[in-house]
């Protein structure tokens, strides 16, 4: 070998080799000969041709020394190497560069730890030189598979061990910066070399206690002097910013590896504290893919322990946040569609059979899931709120309307419950402004459905989504629970504007006649009933125009016949309705100043506590001491709201009280049970003055248009045209569709009840028309006994103005009907 | 000295306490060392061997055998010329977990891979596992098979002579993996930095 004459002729020997000679001592204790150094660095600069070849005698003589253990002199040669190559112009550098690593690989592959790190503070140094010209074919697979190994040293003195696995860190940092910029050189993202790096970063990281202490924004560590594991993080952050958006995912599968292999997911503050590291060091852009592949994983999870599903829908609520803000259209809705597929897939899975601790953990988990709905909506703008509320009712399992009394599975009870509660989760993050903005139609209508479902905490959930969306102007702590004394909740009013009174006119009905039926049902509890009252409270507040307060008092004064007439109400229920009667009479006159109405519903509490009638009044009892309450007839009509007196006081204030004197009962004695009982709409109460001499030719053509398979639309539009004259404001055919349906269905179903109604209501015609309808009932039977009964959902599409249970003209109407059917 | 003429991997791979870092010290510096801790991650051993006259370098890559360090020690598998699946002759759950590391290597390592299944601790009076049944297992598996005992050095340098001699007749065979073939001077210039080049082609 060359190096072996190295003492004898060394005059013979080139100029290169007597400079690299005279640099070493002759005791390597003394250290680096400053003054030959400077020498070789000068010839090296002055003849840079030749720093290939200075590059590979220095290789050559330190692996000479480490083969003889005499690791003074690498120490020395690797200092000489690192001298020159920060000395040296980068373009000369490449081929000295190549001896340089392999200088650096032989140290690495020593056994000792001290030339271990050596020789990684000069790679570091090296890496940190930008060359002008990539290397193409230089390898750095060897240094990524040594400096993760150095990562999990386990070696005996805690502080060499501490050296050796920052020295490990700070080398896969330098192979990431040396690699991450240009595409053209070694791909470090591949799963080869990120399966090695990402591991060995988290293992040191995990060693941290202080990620137990404060899990919240933790702060970017100082890179000098640090310990492993704020040095990991550190290069962690560094390794994410990087990553581009093809690249992420390369990261993400072994951090999530990790987690799964060393169980790092119960309890969660690593995984916590790892996922908030990504997500602030991420690229912004690419935030939401770190969301999806945390629900992917959680799609691989699902059949592992509850727990750790829990704990893994945990982190993706505490993150979610981070990313909501920069995530835009269909990947907002393939997230949410994600979560919610993630709901439905637990609910499946619940067996009620399994122990209650499965049943708990699996709630946990449903709850977990739902935070992280909540936290996701809570970060995104309104408008894309609604869009998820919409998109939430839709996956809400639907039943046909003749199921929605329990007919429908268990599962899919379950799956409302939870998806109501998603609702509810994002309906308390929106602030809603304009009502037909928040209620679209698509979303209102299965809505107020919902808002009949048999089971009463479905009820209630539903009645508490149109709370946090109505109120506006945080009013409803303050109309929690029904009250008489309204001056004291200082509630807050604004006058309303002029979409909301146009949606409220549009969708009143609908959603007055949902919230009637709703309190109709027999097992409503308590809060059923004042979540209704909340919500009537709240609509009245946020509505305050006078021309809601009409609606408002019919709705009032129906209620009130409920309480009185219906059979299948508890005592306990029928006082509720009562008090909450008497309550909204007092709100009304308070939001919209009628003072004869005001001192009306003051005389009528009066009335009611001088009765001695508390049980009449707010607030709502489960149960009521039988022997002490006694009902409104037994108390006579004084604790009652009386119509009339409601309509004089309304005279007296100015009002146009025509709609009111006409009421009809909202769901005038259907008997609960049965999801239909709407028989009432704008058209009719208006049209009832006016129109009275019209209606039996109406009724007529009305009824053969309804009747199902008989559907004629164009003389039906034409009649509906006539009676619109006379009319101010008609909804939109499309909102009462289905109203009508129901309607119909409703006014045959119920005419009993309805007769008792209408027999107290119109006073006038009564005598005359007794005969009348006991002949009309009889025939009714034999009607109904054909089997006229129409089907579930009669033919859409209906006439909807003309109310066939209109006082004046009923006779007609049923006279007619059974015959209809005849044909 | 540099002039090595072939670079191979071998990784190590088995059950946890089945040997593997004993057996890898017994070779690289020739002792035992007695209470060994289990290996966090990976270990990284080199050692030049001369077969024919010529010099090889093994790089030898000892992982951890605790699951929870599975992400890690896989990402190794792959670049490796020959894995070593070790087991423990007297303790039969090791021998059970092999269909499960075969699977791993399967999914992990190169399909060319040179395997080599090893019985350790024949030292051990308590043998659980009979040669035989491990023998047949090996070669039902198209493996090698080998017993040791890394406390008496029991062909602990055969293992590694013979799988290094293995690869390189591969090697030749292929004429593929020749670091030198690149640079043949007499000065040891004979491998590509990093070594990832050659090598992990051929596997």
């Amino acid at each position: 070998m060359c190096t072996s004459c190295c003492g004898c002729c060394s005059a013979l020997r080139p100029r290169y080799k007597r400079l690299v000679d005279n640099i070493f001592p002759v005791n390597p204790q003394d250290g680096l000969v400053k003054n030959n150094m400077e020498k070789l660095t000068f010839y090296s600069l002055s003849s840079p041709e030749k720093l290939d070849r200075i590059g590979e005698y220095l290789f050559q003589r330190a692996s000479r020394d480490i083969y003889r253990r005499r690791n003074g002199f690498v120490v020395i040669a690797m200092e000489a190497m690192d001298q020159l190559l920060v000395a040296c112009h980068a373009q000369t550098l490449n081929l000295f560069v190549e001896s340089f690593l392999k200088m650096v690989q032989k140290l690495l592959e020593s056994t000792d730890p001290q030339l271990q790190i050596l020789a990684t503070q000069s790679f570091v140094r090296f890496a940190n030189i930008e060359e002008d010209t990539p290397s193409y074919h230089r390898r750095y697979d060897f240094f990524v598979s040594k400096f993760s190994s150095m990562c999990h040293s386990n070696h005996n003195e805690p502080e060499l061990r501490d050296k050796i696995r920052v020295a490990g860190i700070k080398g896969l940092q330098g192979v990431v910066r040396k690699t991450v910029c240009d595409d053209l050189v070694e791909n470090i993202w591949e799963a080869v070399h990120m399966d090695k790096i990402v591991p060995s970063l988290l293992y040191n990281m995990q060693n941290s206690r202080y990620h137990v202490k404060e899990a919240d924004t933790p702060e970017p560590p100082q890179e000098e002097h640090a310990d492993p594991p704020t040095l990991a993080e550190t290069c962690m952050r560094e390794l994410v910013g990087r990553a581009s958006f093809g690249h992420i995912r390369c990261v993400l599968r072994p951090v999530l590896r990790h987690l799964d292999l060393h169980e790092l997911w119960v309890p969660n503050q690593f995984a916590l504290h790892t996922f908030r590291i990504i997500m602030f060091s991420i690229q912004a852009q690419y935030s939401y893919t770190v969301i999806e592949t945390l629900m992917s994983h959680l799609d691989d999870n699902s059949k592992s322990n509850p727990k750790i599903r829990t704990s893994i829908a945990d982190v993706l609520s505490k993150i979610i946040s981070i990313a909501a803000g920069e995530s835009v259209g269909p990947s907002v809705l393939e997230i949410i569609n994600s979560l919610l597929s993630h709901l439905r897939l637990s609910v499946t899975r619940e067996d009620p059979s399994d122990e209650p601790q499965a049943q708990r953990a699996e709630k946990l988990y449903q709850e977990a899931l739902i935070n992280a709905l909540g936290e996701f909506a809570n970060h995104l703008p309104d408008y894309q709120k609604i869009e998820i509320m919409m998109f939430i009712m839709s996956k809400v399992p639907y039943p046909a309307l003749d199921h929605l009394r329990g007919f429908n599975g268990p599962g899919d009870v379950l799956l409302q419950n939870i998806l109501l509660k998603s609702l509810l989760k994002v309906g308390t993050k929106y602030q809603t402004i304009h009502f037909n903005t928040t209620f679209p139609m698509s979303f209102l209508e299965p809505l107020l459905r919902m808002s009949l479902a048999a089971d009463p905490d479905m009820r209630l959930l539903v009645q508490k989504i149109l709370h946090t969306l109505i109120d506006r102007h945080h009013n409803l702590e303050k109309l929690l629970k029904p009250t008489v004394n309204i001056g004291d909740l200082e509630l807050v009013l604004e006058k309303s504007s002029r979409p909301d009174i146009i949606f409220i006119r549009k969708h009143g009905p609908e959603i007055y006649r949902s919230l009637y039926e709703s309190l109709e049902q027999a097992n409503n509890t308590v809060e059923n009933i004042e979540a209704v009252y909340t919500t009537l409270a709240l609509l009245c507040v946020e509505l305050s125009s006078e021309e809601t307060v009409m609606e408002m008092l019919r709705l009032v004064v129906s209620i009130q016949d409920t309480a009185l007439t219906n059979g299948s109400l508890s005592a306990a229920q029928k006082y509720n309705l009562h008090a909450v009667v008497v309550s909204l009479l007092v709100l009304i006159p308070n939001v919209v100043p009628i003072t004869p109405l005001m001192e009306y519903a003051e005389k009528v509490i009066e009335a009611r506590r001088n009765a001695g009638a508390n049980h009449l009044l707010p607030e709502l009892l489960v149960h009521y001491d039988p022997d002490v309450c006694l009902s409104p007839s037994q108390l006579g009509p004084d604790v009652l709201v009386d119509q009339v007196a409601v309509t004089e006081s309304l005279k007296g204030a100015g009002f146009d009280v025509s709609r009111l004197q006409q009421v009809t009962p909202y769901g005038a004695g259907g008997p609960p049970g049965v999801n239909v009982g709407h028989r009432h709409s704008w058209v009719e109460t208006g049209m009832r003055t006016s129109v009275a001499d019209l209606n039996s030719f109406q009724v007529e053509v009305d009824s053969v248009s309804s009747s199902p398979g008989v559907q004629k639309k164009h003389p039906e539009e034409e009649l509906t045209f006539e009676s619109m004259k006379k009319l101010l404001s008609e909804p939109p055919e499309s909102a009462k569709e289905a109203e009508e349906e129901r309607r119909l269905q409703l006014s045959e179903t119920f005419r009993t009840a309805d007769f008792h109604d209408l027999v107290d209501r119109t006073h006038a015609n009564n005598d005359i028309l007794q005969n009348k309808l006991n002949e009309i009932f009889s025939k009714l039977s034999t009607g109904l006994s054909d089997g006229i009964r129409p089907p579930a959902t009669p033919t859409p599409g209906t006439k909807q103005d003309n109310d066939p249970l209109h006082s004046n003209n009923p006779p007609t109407y049923e006279v007619l009907f059974p015959e209809l059917f005849v044909y | 000295m540099e002039d090595y003429k072939f670079l191979f991997k071998v990784v190590l791979v088995g059950n946890a306490g089945v040997g593997k870092t004993c057996l890898v010290r017994r070779f690289t510096q020739g002792l035992f060392p007695p209470g060994q801790g289990a290996t966090i991650g990976v270990d990284f051993m080199i050692k030049t061997v001369e077969i024919d006259n010529e010099k090889i370098k093994l790089q030898i890559w000892d992982t951890a055998g605790q699951e929870r360090f599975r992400s890690i020690t896989q990402s190794y598998y792959r670049s490796a010329h020959a894995l070593i699946l070790v087991y423990d002759i007297s303790c039969q759950p090791t021998f059970d977990c092999l269909p499960d590391w075969l699977r791993e290597i399967e999914e992990y390592a190169s399909s060319k891979v040179l395997r080599v299944l090893v019985g350790n601790k024949i030292d051990r009076e308590d043998r659980e596992i009979p040669a035989h049944v491990g023998e047949d297992f090996a070669q039902r598996h198209s493996m090698y098979y080998l017993e040791t005992s890394a406390k008496e050095a029991e062909n602990v340098e055969r293992l590694f002579m013979e799988i290094a001699a293995e690869l390189m007749e591969q090697a030749r065979s292929k004429e593929l993996p020749r670091y030198d073939s690149n640079s043949p001077t007499i000065n040891g210039r004979t491998t590509v930095i990093g070594d990832g080049g050659c090598c992990s082609r051929m596997s």
